[in-house]
C-alpha cells in the first residue's frame, strides 16, 4: 500500500487563498504616518462535540511599518514587520484529549478473536497462529507499549473489517513514537507556543519595499524579505495561490488564509507599466509583469500532527502511526489473510511496513522556487497568466524502499509493500485567471485555472504505490449584491458562489476480485461554496453563512458566524461549524497487494501475481482521499467564540 | 462707376453688419460666461433682515424660511442646530476652466437619450442660464455638475475622517480614517497633460482611489473606481481587502448600498455619484438660499481629531448628536433640481439638490424615501481655497471641507472632516491602476 496526501491536493487547494533606463525620482503620494506600530490581542475559544475544548488560543500580534521615502535611486522605501506569538491552552486545559495525558490502551479488530490488545496479534508470543521458521513478526512492546494510543480513525468510524493500528498522540517530547524528524515532530511547547520554533515563526513577516521609477513612467516595485505572495482571484480555494505553504493545524481548512499562510523569504518584483498601448489597436488599461523567487529553505504545509485538534484529513495520524510501525513495529487489525470479511490482527516487526523517513529538500539553488506572472486589465476584463515551478507542499508517499520480509527476514525491495519514504516532488504549474463585470446582470464573474505536472498520487495499481498525473483545476465564481428589503432596507446582501473543479488527467482505476484498485482520489470532482453576508447596525453587526459541499464525497460544511464590532478596537465573533452528509468512505487498502509472495496471497484470488492488489478495502488509509477534509472532519462540529482587542 | 460705388457700399454695409453681429454675439457670449461664473460681480444677494454675523436659530428661523431648504429649516426649528451667517463671497473657479467653457460655448449638445452628450471636451458644458420651459434644463444642470471643476483635475483628501454617530446619544460609534484621491482623465484644463491623460484605452472620464488607514479591522482596504466617459456604462471598481490581500472586482450596480456602513450611499458621494442616465432630472427654479460656504481658516476648528505639522485642523461638529458642522453659511444663487430614479426599486423616491450656481457643487441635498417621507439630508461644507491650506490658494477649487449626512428616520448621522489638498503630486496617474492596490497592500 502506498499512499500520498495528494488527495489533500484537492482540499489543500481549498481554504476558509525596454524601458528608458534613466531613473526619475518620484515622490510617494499617500499621506500616511511615516512610522506605525499597532497590533491586537485575540482569544479564540472553540468547543468540539464529544471532545470539549478544542482551542483556547491566545494571540498577540504586533505590526510595524517605517517609511523612508526616497533613498538614493529608490523611492517609496519602507520596512514592514509583523511579529506573532500565541499560546494555545488546550494542551493544558484538555490534556487528556490533546496533551500529555492523551490516548490510552487500544484493542484492534481480529477475525478470529473479535479483537486483541495492541501487541497481541499474529506474531506475538501469545499468538496461536503458526508462522514459518525464520519469520520476524512481532515487536518489542516495551518500545511500543499499549498506552498513549488511539486507533487510527477511531473518532470517525469503526474498524469495520479494515486496516487499523495504534497511533501515538502525545507531544513528541512526552512520547516520541511516530514523530517524523524535521516534519511532524512538535514537542509540547511547540504545540502550545506555535510560533516559537526553530523556524522563528514569531517573525511572521519582515520585508523591505522599494521602487525604481523610469522616465517613461514605468515602475519597478520590489519587495524583499519574509512575506506572503498571493496569486489568483478566488476565495477559499488555492488554485494559483500556491506560493506560500499553509498551516492547516491552525484551523483546518477554515482559517483566513492571511492568518494561516506560512510566510517565506521571497524576492518579488513587479514591472508596472500602467496603461500601455502594445501596438495600434491593442492597448491595456493596466499591465504588469511579476517575478517571484522563493529562495527560502523548503517548507511543506503543516498538516497537523496527530494529537493536535486540527489534523487535516487525519493524515498526520496516519503518518504518525505508520512511522511508529516502521520504527517500532506494531499491531495492524484485520491484516493477515484479509478478505472483505476481515483478517487476523498482525504484529509487524520494525522495518517491515510503515514510513521510514521524510525527505525534506535541503536548501540549494535547484530547490528554490520561481514564478512569473503577467497581469493586467483589458477593457472590462482583468486577467493574469501565471507560471510557477515549485516543490509540492503536500507529501507524497513513495514505496519501493528496502524493507524486511516478515516471513523470511530478508531485506529487499518488495512490490507494492506498504513501506514508504515521504517526498515533496517538484511541480510545474501554468495557469491564469480572469474577472469580468457583467453590467447587464450586475454580477462579477471570476475564473481561475491551473494545469500542473509532477504531482503524485497514491496508486495501488503501481508497484511503488504511487504515480504521477497531470492535474487540471479551476474555479468559477460569481459575486452579486442582492437587495432583500424585508431583511435590510439600507444595504444589500453579498452572495458569492464558487465551483471548484479538479480533474486528475492520468487517473487509473481497475476492478479487482474484491473491489476497485488504483488512485483513490476522484478522477473528476467538484466542490461548491456559497457565501451569504449581511450588514446591520452600520456594518457593526455582520452575519454570514459559508457553506461548502463536496459533490463526490457527499459532504457538506455549514459555518454560520456573526461579527459584532463593539468599538473600533473591540470585536467579538461567534460562530459554529457543522458538517452533514457522508463521512468516512472506503477504498483499496493494499492489504491484498501480495508483496511477500507466496506468503501474502489473498484467499480466494486465483493466480495472484506479486504486487498485485486484489482490491480488499476499508476506511483506512485511502478512504480519506475520497471523503475529503469535510467528510474526514464529520465528527468535528464546533462552536466558536473569538474576541479581539486592537491597539 | 456708380455701380462700383453701390457695390462697394453694399459690401461695406454687409461687412459692417457682420462685424456688428459678431461683436454683439461676442458680447452676448461673454455675458453668459460672466453670469455663469461670476454671478456676484454686479449684484450681492440680499434678504430682508439677514446680516453677516447674525445667528439664525429656533427663535428667528421663521423669518428666513424662504432662504433655507425645508429639511434644514426643520432642524433649526426643532432646536437641533443654528446657522451663523457669513458674508457672500465669490468662489471663482480656475480661469482655465472658465476659458475652456468660453472656447466650447454653444458647441455642446445633449444626445437623444438621457446620458448622452455631444461635443464636450472641457469646461462647463451648458453655462447658459436654465430656462423653465426647457424640458431638459435639469439634465443640463446635472451635466454641469458632472463636468464641474469639483476637485479640479486632481486632488486628495488626506486624511478624511468619517464618524458614525448616534444622533440621540451623541455617541461616536465608529471613526474611519481614509485617504481619497481624485483624478480626471478627461476635461483637464490646468494640470498637464491637458485635455486628456493618454493612453486612455477604456476612455475613462475620472478615477477615484480610496485607502482606509484606520481602524484596524478595515485598515489597508483600498477601493479603486474607474468611471467611463460613456455615461451609459457602469463604473468598474476593484476592492483590496487587507485581511485577504487580494484585489477583487466589485459589482457596481448596487450604488444605493450604505458605504462601509455609513449613512451615505455610494450614489450620494459629492452630492450625486451615479450616472446621469439613472435619473430623471427636473429643473425646479433659481433662488437665493443660505448655503454652507465659508473660509476654513476663520472657523473655530476641531483641535482633537487631527493634528499635523502643517498646523491644519479639521472642521468641528456640534448640535444634536454632534451631527452639524460648526461653519458659516452665506446667501448664494442656487438652482433647485429634482432627480427621480429611473429604477422603480430604488430606495429613494427622489432627491432635491440645491446646486450652487457659481461652482456647480451640490452643498445641500434632501432625500425622500419610497413613501415620499423625508429620509436623509446631506450637507457638504464648501471652503474657499484662498482661506484654507496654503497649497490650495489660487487653485480655483471650491474645497469640499466638511459633510454631514443625517438619517432623520434612524436618528443617526455620519460626519466627515476633510483635509482637502489640490496637489497633483499626491494623485499621480499610476495610483489609479489596479496594480497599485496590490503594490500598496501589505
Amino acid at each position: 500500500m502506498q499512499t500520498k496526501i495528494k488527495g489533500l491536493s484537492l482540499w489543500c487547494a481549498v481554504l476558509s487563498s525596454a524601458t528608458v533606463l534613466t531613473l526619475a525620482p518620484m515622490s510617494r503620494a499617500i499621506a500616511a504616518p511615516d512610522a506605525r506600530i499597532d497590533g491586537f490581542y485575540e482569544n479564540a475559544t472553540y468547543g468540539r462535540e464529544g471532545v470539549g475544548l478544542s482551542k483556547f488560543r491566545n494571540t498577540l500580534q504586533l505590526e510595524g511599518e517605517k517609511r523612508f521615502g526616497n533613498v538614493g535611486i529608490f523611492s517609496n522605501v519602507s520596512v514592514n514587520g509583523t511579529l506573532r506569538g500565541s499560546y494555545d491552552g488546550v494542551y493544558d486545559l484538555n490534556d487528556d484529549e490533546y496533551g500529555s495525558e492523551a490516548g490510552g490502551p487500544i484493542r484492534l479488530q481480529d477475525l478470529a478473536q473479535g479483537s486483541v490488545a495492541h501487541g497481541n496479534g499474529v506474531g506475538s508470543p501469545g499468538s496461536a497462529v503458526p508462522l514459518p521458521p525464520g519469520n520476524t513478526f512481532g515487536f518489542d512492546t516495551s518500545q511500543n507499549p499499549n498506552d498513549g494510543l488511539i486507533v487510527l480513525g477511531e473518532h470517525l468510524h469503526d474498524q469495520a473489517n479494515g486496516v487499523a493500528f495504534g497511533v501515538p498522540v502525545r507531544p513528541c517530547d512526552v512520547d516520541g513514537r511516530g514523530c517524523i524528524d524535521g516534519y511532524l515532530d512538535k514537542d509540547e511547547d511547540e504545540l502550545r507556543f506555535r510560533e516559537f520554533n526553530d523556524n522563528l515563526d514569531f517573525i511572521r513577516e519582515l520585508y523591505v519595499d522599494f521602487d525604481l521609477n523610469f522616465d517613461n513612467g514605468n515602475i519597478l516595485s520590489t519587495r524583499l524579505g519574509k512575506q506572503q505572495v498571493i496569486w489568483g482571484r478566488t476565495d477559499l480555494f488555492r488554485v494559483l495561490d500556491v506560493i506560500n505553504p499553509v498551516d492547516f493545524s491552525r484551523n483546518n481548512i477554515y482559517g483566513e488564509l492571511e492568518d494561516i499562510r506560512i510566510p517565506m523569504w521571497i524576492l518579488k518584483t513587479d514591472y508596472r507599466m500602467g496603461p500601455t498601448e502594445v501596438f495600434d489597436g491593442l492597448a491595456f488599461d493596466d499591465l504588469n509583469f511579476q517575478l517571484v523567487w522563493n529562495f527560502d529553505e523548503f517548507r511543506p504545509h503543516d498538516i497537523g500532527q496527530c494529537g493536535q485538534p486540527n489534523v487535516i484529513l487525519d493524515a498526520g495520524c496516519f503518518f504518525r502511526g505508520m512511522k511508529n510501525l516502521w520504527d517500532n513495529g506494531g499491531t495492524v487489525a484485520n491484516f493477515a489473510g484479509a478478505t472483505p470479511d476481515g483478517g487476523l490482527a498482525t504484529d509487524f516487526g520494525p522495518g517491515q511496513i510503515g514510513i521510514r523517513k521524510a525527505n525534506i529538500p535541503d536548501w540549494k539553488l535547484s530547490n528554490t522556487q520561481l514564478g512569473l506572472k503577467m497581469e493586467g486589465v483589458y477593457g472590462d476584463l482583468g486577467f493574469s497568466l501565471n507560471a510557477l515551478t515549485y516543490r509540492s507542499q503536500l507529501p507524497s508517499l513513495r514505496g519501493g524502499i528496502p524493507a524486511e520480509n516478515g516471513f523470511t527476514g530478508q531485506t529487499d525491495v518488495w512490490p507494492s509493500l506498504i513501506a514508504f519514504d515521504i517526498h515533496f516532488p517538484r511541480v510545474n504549474l501554468i495557469g491564469g485567471s480572469v474577472d469580468y463585470y457583467s453590467q447587464g446582470i450586475d454580477t462579477v464573474f471570476r475564473f481561475e485555472t491551473a494545469y500542473t505536472s509532477g504531482e503524485e498520487f497514491a496508486n495501488t495499481l503501481r508497484e511503488k504505490l504511487y504515480s504521477e498525473s497531470d492535474v487540471a483545476r479551476y474555479v468559477i465564481g460569481a459575486d452579486k449584491n442582492v437587495s432583500i428589503p424585508f431583511l435590510n432596507e439600507n444595504q444589500s446582501f453579498l452572495f458569492s458562489g464558487q465551483i471548484f473543479g479538479q480533474h486528475i488527467l492520468d487517473h487509473e482505476r481497475e476492478q479487482r476480485t474484491y473491489g476497485e484498485a488504483g488512485i483513490p482520489d476522484w478522477e473528476h470532482n467538484w466542490i461548491g461554496t456559497l457565501l451569504i453576508q449581511g450588514f446591520y447596525m452600520n456594518n457593526r453587526l455582520i452575519p454570514k453563512l459559508i457553506t461548502a459541499h463536496d459533490f463526490r464525497a457527499q459532504a457538506t460544511a455549514l459555518a454560520p458566524s456573526v461579527d459584532w464590532i463593539v468599538t473600533d478596537r473591540f470585536k467579538v465573533t461567534a460562530g459554529a461549524n457543522f458538517k452533514v452528509g457522508d463521512g468516512a468512505r472506503k477504498f483499496d487498502d493494499c492489504r491484498s497487494c501480495n508483496p511477500w509472495d507466496p506468503f501474502t496471497q489473498t484467499p480466494g484470488v486465483v493466480n495472484q501475481q506479486p504486487g498485485e492488489s486484489a482490491g480488499v478495502g476499508g476506511f483506512e488509509p485511502l478512504g480519506r482521499f475520497r471523503s475529503g477534509p469535510i467528510g474526514m472532519a464529520q465528527k468535528e462540529d464546533e462552536i466558536q467564540l473569538t474576541v479581539r482587542y486592537s491597539f | 462707376m456708380r455701380y462700383v460705388t453701390m457695390k462697394t457700399l453694399t459690401r461695406t454695409l454687409i461687412a459692417g453688419c457682420t462685424a456688428g453681429l459678431m461683436a454683439t454675439s461676442s458680447l452676448a457670449n461673454e455675458a453668459v460666461i460672466t453670469e455663469s461664473f461670476y454671478p456676484y460681480k454686479t449684484e450681492t444677494p440680499q434678504f430682508d433682515g439677514l446680516e453677516p454675523g447674525m445667528v439664525i436659530d429656533q427663535s428667528n428661523v421663521a423669518q428666513f424660511k424662504d432662504i433655507i431648504d425645508p429639511a434644514f429649516y426643520r432642524f433649526i426649528d426643532q432646536g437641533w442646530t443654528n446657522i451663523v451667517v457669513g458674508e457672500n463671497t465669490s468662489f471663482d473657479l480656475h480661469p482655465s476652466y472658465v476659458e475652456a467653457t468660453r472656447v466650447a460655448l454653444d458647441k455642446v449638445t445633449l444626445g437623444e437619450q438621457v446620458g448622452e452628450i455631444n461635443g464636450w471636451q472641457a469646461g462647463r458644458p451648458f453655462p447658459q442660464q436654465p430656462e423653465a420651459d426647457d424640458p431638459r434644463a435639469g439634465e443640463k444642470l446635472a451635466w454641469n455638475y458632472k463636468y464641474g471643476y469639483n476637485w479640479g483635475d486632481s486632488a486628495a483628501i488626506s486624511p478624511f475622517y468619517w464618524k458614525y454617530r448616534d444622533m440621540d446619544s451623541g455617541d461616536v460609534e465608529r471613526t474611519i480614517t481614509f485617504n481619497f484621491h481624485f483624478l480626471n482623465y478627461k476635461g483637464r484644463v490646468n494640470q498637464e497633460p491637458t485635455p486628456e491623460i493618454t493612453p486612455n484605452p477604456s476612455d475613462l472620464f475620472r478615477a477615484i482611489y480610496v485607502q482606509v488607514l484606520d481602524p484596524a479591522d478595515v485598515r489597508d482596504t483600498q477601493l479603486l473606481i474607474h468611471r467611463a466617459a460613456d455615461d451609459l456604462k457602469r463604473d468598474n471598481s476593484w476592492l483590496y481587502l487587507g485581511f485577504q490581500r487580494r484585489v477583487r472586482r466589485l459589482a457596481t450596480g448596487q450604488v444605493t448600498d450604505a458605504f462601509l456602513g455609513s449613512d451615505l450611499m455610494i450614489e450620494d458621494f459629492e452630492g450625486y455619484n451615479g450616472r446621469i442616465s439613472d435619473m430623471n432630472w427636473t429643473y425646479k427654479g433659481t433662488r437665493y438660499m443660505l448655503m454652507p460656504f465659508y473660509n476654513h481658516n476663520e472657523l473655530t476648528l476641531d483641535a482633537e481629531t487631527h493634528q499635523d505639522d502643517d498646523g491644519y485642523q479639521v472642521v468641528a461638529f456640534s448640535g444634536k448628536g454632534g451631527c452639524f458642522p460648526n461653519i458659516t453659511w452665506q446667501l448664494r444663487k442656487v438652482y433647485e433640481v429634482e432627480s427621480v430614479p429611473v429604477d422603480e426599486s430604488h430606495p429613494l423616491s427622489k432627491r432635491v439638490h440645491f446646486m450652487d450656481a457659481q461652482t456647480f457643487t451640490i452643498p445641500r441635498t434632501v432625500s425622500y424615501d419610497r413613501k415620499g417621507s423625508l429620509w436623509k439630508t446631506f450637507t457638504i461644507g464648501q471652503a474657499h481655497p484662498d482661506h484654507h491650506l496654503p497649497k490650495n490658494e489660487g487653485s480655483g477649487v471650491s474645497i469640499d471641507d466638511s459633510f454631514s449626512m443625517i438619517d432623520v428616520q434612524a436618528s443617526h448621522c455620519t460626519t466627515g472632516q476633510f483635509k482637502g489638498q489640490v496637489d497633483p503630486e499626491m494623485s499621480p496617474p499610476n495610483m489609479f491602476n489596479v496594480q497599485f492596490l496590490r503594490a500598496t497592500g501589505s
